[in-house]
């Protein structure tokens, strides 16, 4: 590991990049990329114009033998949803072979323009090893190759730039797995230098309500999280209470250990509330952000009674499943309010 | 959640230094990034997931010595892969890995095929003989 804290690099093509730390990967780097085509946008816009908030519980996709409960959408699908409401024009691509995908990628950076990869955090060993699980879906930004093979920017993770051995990059890069990356890399090849960043919030926040109140689904927005809620109050009983912690521990760890700048993605979305709010100059907006931030407060709160539950696994704690899950309820309840404000909200707004 | 609320507790062991970044509100209520040191509560939940993997390591690891488990097994927990998943990174079918894990059937592999799991596993073909005599530090 680096030792001395760079945070500004020149580029094949003698332009200037600046490392800038963030709190989430994707959004992180979708910023990153945006402003090196000049367009400087915050990351809680990013998040909110790409339409990040969500919640899902997935039984069927398996991580670590545990069902995935997310806090947001399906990775890619920000950056994706973001350049389209921004007008950029996106270069995004998979490979088959990992040569190709190598040669693609160094050719590209050699010009001076920089890619972001979507990776396998185990094979990055320039992660603490704490970190490392087999997980593909971790996004960072290569900038030049060097002699110890790529100089890369994670914004998630560092808060300065590092380098990355052309072995870990292809063997990241190409992990076989679930959700394999298959060496998707992508960048912006054009930018809308004024886009209708109005427009854009407006078509993110409706998009967003529709994802957390409209899916005729019982696993996806807020009634992904009254099921959720319900199989956490019959845990204990069903599958024992060390199991039961087990899962716990796993809804956590996607809540907050895994770079969501805090509450699941929560705090993010109400920065993008009140970024928008002064947008439109609305205070309708600003008090939905100070309502998400209490709601962000509720599933803290959530993440600590949890965190009680399971540290005292072994002798029984004064915290219990129904406190827990009765949190996780009062969080849908709000939100489903929430949401439904918001899209009351949005029809008044003047794009 | 306010500024001095964002949690800044000391978990070298886990963050090695690294700081994760929080949305929070500053005095005047407007957002703003907040670098987190690190926090016990996910310092925990991290422990647990990756006390999990070792365990299941090591159980596998006195499992390859006392000859249950071919050395593949182990190998296999070290890189956190499951059959399928070798199967795929080394182009052998699943079932066919899964067979390999048997120390009898393992110890007939032909050297083509032991190339191909060296290669997956990222280790050499010494490595792929045996197993560490004493569990792996941390």
């Amino acid at each position: 590991m680096t030792t001395e804290l760079i945070t500004q690099e020149t580029l094949a093509n003698g332009r200037t990049y600046i490392h800038r730390t963030s709190a989430h990967c994707e959004t992180g780097v979708t910023t990153a990329l945006f402003r090196d085509k000049g367009l400087d946008i915050s990351e809680p816009m990013i998040f909110g114009i790409g339409s990040g908030i969500f919640f899902g519980h997935l039984p069927f996709i398996k991580q670590t033998g545990l069902p995935i409960s997310t806090f947001r959408s399906i990775p890619g699908l920000v950056f994706k949803k973001a350049a389209q409401r921004l007008g950029v024009k996106v270069f995004r691509e998979r490979f088959r072979s990992p040569q190709k995908g190598m040669d693609e990628l160094r050719r590209v950076i050699r010009t001076g323009q920089i890619v972001a990869v979507t990776t396998n955090i185990y094979w990055l060993s320039f992660f603490p090893r704490r970190y490392r699980f087999n997980f593909s879906g971790h996004n960072f930004v290569v900038l030049y190759e060097n002699e110890n093979g790529f100089r890369i920017s994670d914004p998630a993770l560092l808060e300065y730039t590092t380098d990355c051995s052309a072995f870990d990059m292809e063997r990241a890069r190409f992990a076989r797995g679930p959700m394999e990356p298959r060496g998707l890399m992508y960048y912006p090849i054009s930018v809308n230098p004024n886009p209708d960043i109005r427009k854009a919030c407006i078509t993110g926040m409706t998009d967003s309500c529709k994802q957390m109140l409209g899916i005729p689904i019982p696993l996806f927005g807020v009634k992904g999280m009254r099921y959720v809620a319900k199989k956490i109050l019959i845990w204990p009983e069903k599958l024992g209470y060390v199991e039961a912690c087990r899962q716990l521990a796993h809804i956590l760890r996607l809540q907050e250990e895994m770079g969501t700048g805090g509450a699941g993605f929560r705090y993010i979305f109400a920065a993008f509330l009140q970024e928008a709010g002064e947008l439109f100059g609305s205070k309708e907006l600003n008090e939905l952000s100070n309502e998400m931030t209490a709601i962000g407060d509720v599933w803290r709160e959530f993440a600590v009674v949890s965190s009680r539950i399971i540290k005292n696994r072994k002798s029984k704690s004064e915290e219990t499943f129904e406190k827990a899950g009765g949190l996780m309820l009062i969080c849908a309840g709000r939100e489903e309010e929430l949401f439904k404000n918001l899209r009351d909200v949005i029809g008044k707004l003047k794009t | 959640m306010k500024i001095n609320e964002v949690p800044q507790d000391d978990v070298p062991d886990y963050s090695e230094g690294i700081k994760k970044g929080n949305y929070a509100l500053d005095d005047k209520g407007k957002y703003v990034m907040v670098p987190s040191k690190g926090w016990v509560i996910d310092e925990m939940i991290n422990r647990m997931a990756y006390d999990e993997y070792r365990e299941k390591e090591e159980e596998t690891r006195q499992a390859v010595l006392a000859g249950k488990k071919s050395p593949l097994a182990y190998y296999m927990e070290l890189r956190q892969m499951t059959p399928e998943i070798l199967g795929k990174t080394a182009g052998i079918a699943a079932f066919r890995v899964k067979r390999h894990l048997r120390p009898e059937i393992f110890a007939k592999l032909k050297p083509s095929v032991l190339e191909a799991y060296v290669k997956a596993l990222a280790i050499t073909s010494e490595e792929l003989q045996t197993v560490p005599q004493n569990p792996r530090e941390r």
